[in-house]
């Protein structure tokens, strides 16, 4: 196996995980379904790009037209990547996570992903159109020779450390009080605002902090391949993350990196080692082409049904919260019921 | 239509009032308004001195207004223990900035939530249960745990919607004991309750709704010798 391409596969197991960590915090543990999640990943990731590009009118980059061109130096493209998921999610979560509810929020959602992709799509001066960015320069890339097996080695350490960062966050929100808020509005949320609890400001808090984790997914990403354009954001690569987040386990953040693994990462590389022609009975087939790419669609659609249906708590399923000390309690206090001040 | 039409009635600190009618009268309505998950269209509501008509219902329950539902509405992927921790107000823990300076910082306040919760499920017989999943208690066990919920909010006034429609006859006489302590206690309770023999034991005062308007109240006794509510109602 050569360097890059090691490099290649764990880069992007580091940016599913990340983003699985992402929705399964927004609909493991909170059940908002951001069927525009990829929006998220994409604002990052041209927010990183246009901040590390140079003007479009720089030499070498005429041929292409976008905002901005700042030139920053790393990590400030990166942490720009994540302000940007996170400022995005503010008006979206507004919108549509205020007055609809659950289902509703989905089809939003999922008109939000298709508008934003038409509208990227077809607003060349903004950033660039179809066509997309090209050239993102990589980062530290003056310091450290991007062609060389060292670099590939730094953003493996890179990405690893942004996955660190990013479990930590999320290990931290669903083991404490916060994630068990969350998790109750996720199974009825009248009750929990009859508990007195909050529904919109724990949803768009969530949806804020998944916006924040998607846009770093992206910059990470943009930063490895250099290169970013509507195709590769299309709204069906968010069903592949909830793909990931459904087989792996919902509200289980090893279910979710167990997800990113099996689904996105597995499937492309199962699907590199199928040959590109068939024996069969003698004759030699060729398959069209398309047909695997269009394969993985159909495997990736059983996969959800065959999940939900048989087994709908995934993988890993979400961990019992069992408290210390339990069941026994010969000691617990007798409480005062009634605030009498 | 109107499902609630110009209803006004006065709960009394400390008493447990009974809000009784046919079916359709508007009393789950009336008590969803009160609560604020339904949105008053006209006339105000007073709690302790406040006007809380235009009040969300998050801010209604932090401020002692709690009710539970007719229907079971626990968090079914909860064990019971957390069911009940998640009505705890003021845990540190429970703000994203809470949750990120991690458990060093909420530690204290959760282990005393969880000593209170305990203490509840003492009291109400359900400490051998509380790392179960709540959805997977029966309908009786789910009542409790809805009113348990509500108490850990250590609320004013406790809205019921039917606690005990669909509950063992075993664990109606439960209810029925934990409600009496608690009025003991001084905790003030509308209760919308089909059944009358309760209402009659439970309640110092009841209101009867019919059609979405307040046809009569004061004790059972009294609106018993009232024709036009034994008529609507009272018959049987």
């Amino acid at each position: 196996m050569n360097t890059y391409y090691a490099a290649n596969l764990l880069v992007y197991a580091g940016v599913d995980i990340i983003a699985c960590l992402a929705l399964n915090l927004q609909f493991g543990v909170s059940g908002i379904v951001n069927f525009s999640f990829i929006v998220f990943q994409a604002a990052g990731a041209y927010a990183a790009a246009v901040l590390s590009m140079p003007p479009h009118t720089a030499s070498g980059y005429e041929f292409q037209l976008y905002v901005g061109g700042f030139q920053l130096p790393f990590p400030l493209p990166w942490i720009g990547g994540a302000l940007a998921g996170g400022l995005l999610s503010i008006p979206v979560g507004l919108v549509v996570l205020r007055k609809l509810r659950s289902d509703y929020q989905a089809i939003a959602l999922l008109v939000t992903s298709i508008i934003a992709n038409t509208v990227i799509t077809n607003a060349r001066p903004f950033l660039n159109g179809a066509a997309g960015l090209a050239l993102v320069p990589q980062p530290l890339q003056d310091q450290i020779d991007p062609g060389t097996d060292w670099y590939q080695y730094f953003y493996i350490g890179l990405t690893a450390v942004c996955v660190v960062l990013v479990w930590f966050v999320a290990s931290r929100i669903v083991n404490s009080p916060f994630g068990r808020s969350l998790r109750a509005m996720r199974d009825h949320e009248l009750a929990a605002s009859a508990l007195g609890k909050n529904p919109v400001a724990l949803k768009m808090t969530i949806f804020i902090v998944g916006g924040v984790i998607a846009g770093l997914s992206g910059a990470i990403l943009v930063g490895f391949i250099m290169l970013w354009a509507p195709s590769v954001w299309l709204f069906p690569e968010t069903i592949i993350l909830f793909a990931a987040v459904i087989v792996g386990g919902r509200g289980n953040n090893m279910g979710a990196v167990l997800g990113a693994l099996l689904v996105p990462v597995g499937f492309e590389e199962v699907t590199r080692l199928l040959p590109s022609e068939f024996n069969m009975l003698g004759f030699a087939i060729t398959p069209p082409v398309g047909l695997i790419p269009a394969l993985q669609w159909v495997a990736i659609g059983l996969l959800i049904i065959g999940f939900l249906w048989f087994r709908p708590e995934g993988v890993r399923p979400e961990p019992r919260h069992v408290f210390d000390g339990a069941p026994v309690v010969p000691d617990a206090p007798e409480v005062e019921l009634v605030r009498t001040a | 239509m109107r499902a609630v039409d110009g209803v006004s009635i006065e709960v009394m600190p400390g008493r447990i009032t009974g809000l009784i009618g046919p079916n359709g009268a508007g009393k789950s309505t009336f008590m969803a308004v009160l609560a604020g998950t339904l949105p008053a269209t006209s006339g105000s509501i007073a709690f302790e001195g406040s006007d809380i008509t235009r009040m969300p219902t998050y801010t209604r329950a932090r401020r002692g207004l709690v009710r539970t539902f007719q229907l079971p509405s626990e968090f079914a992927r909860l064990t019971v223990l957390e069911n009940l921790l998640v009505a705890a107000p003021n845990n540190r823990g429970d703000s994203l900035w809470g949750a990120l300076l991690g458990p060093r910082y909420w530690m204290a306040d959760e282990n005393r939530l969880v000593a209170q919760a305990r203490g509840l499920l003492k009291r109400f017989g359900m400490s051998a249960k509380e790392s179960d999943y709540a959805g997977t208690m029966s309908g009786g066990q789910k009542r409790l745990i809805e009113i348990m919920r509500a108490l850990m909010l250590r609320p004013r006034c406790l809205l019921l919607d039917e606690p005990m429609s669909g509950v063992h006859p075993k664990i109606i006489e439960e209810i029925q004991h934990y409600l009496h302590s608690l009025r003991e206690e001084g905790l003030t309770i509308l209760m919308v309750e089909h059944e009358l023999h309760l209402v009659e034991e439970l309640c110092d005062t009841v209101v009867v709704m019919a059609q979405g308007k307040v046809i009569g109240s004061g004790t059972m006794a009294s609106l018993r010798r009232q024709r036009e509510i034994v008529d609507a109602y009272l018959v049987g």
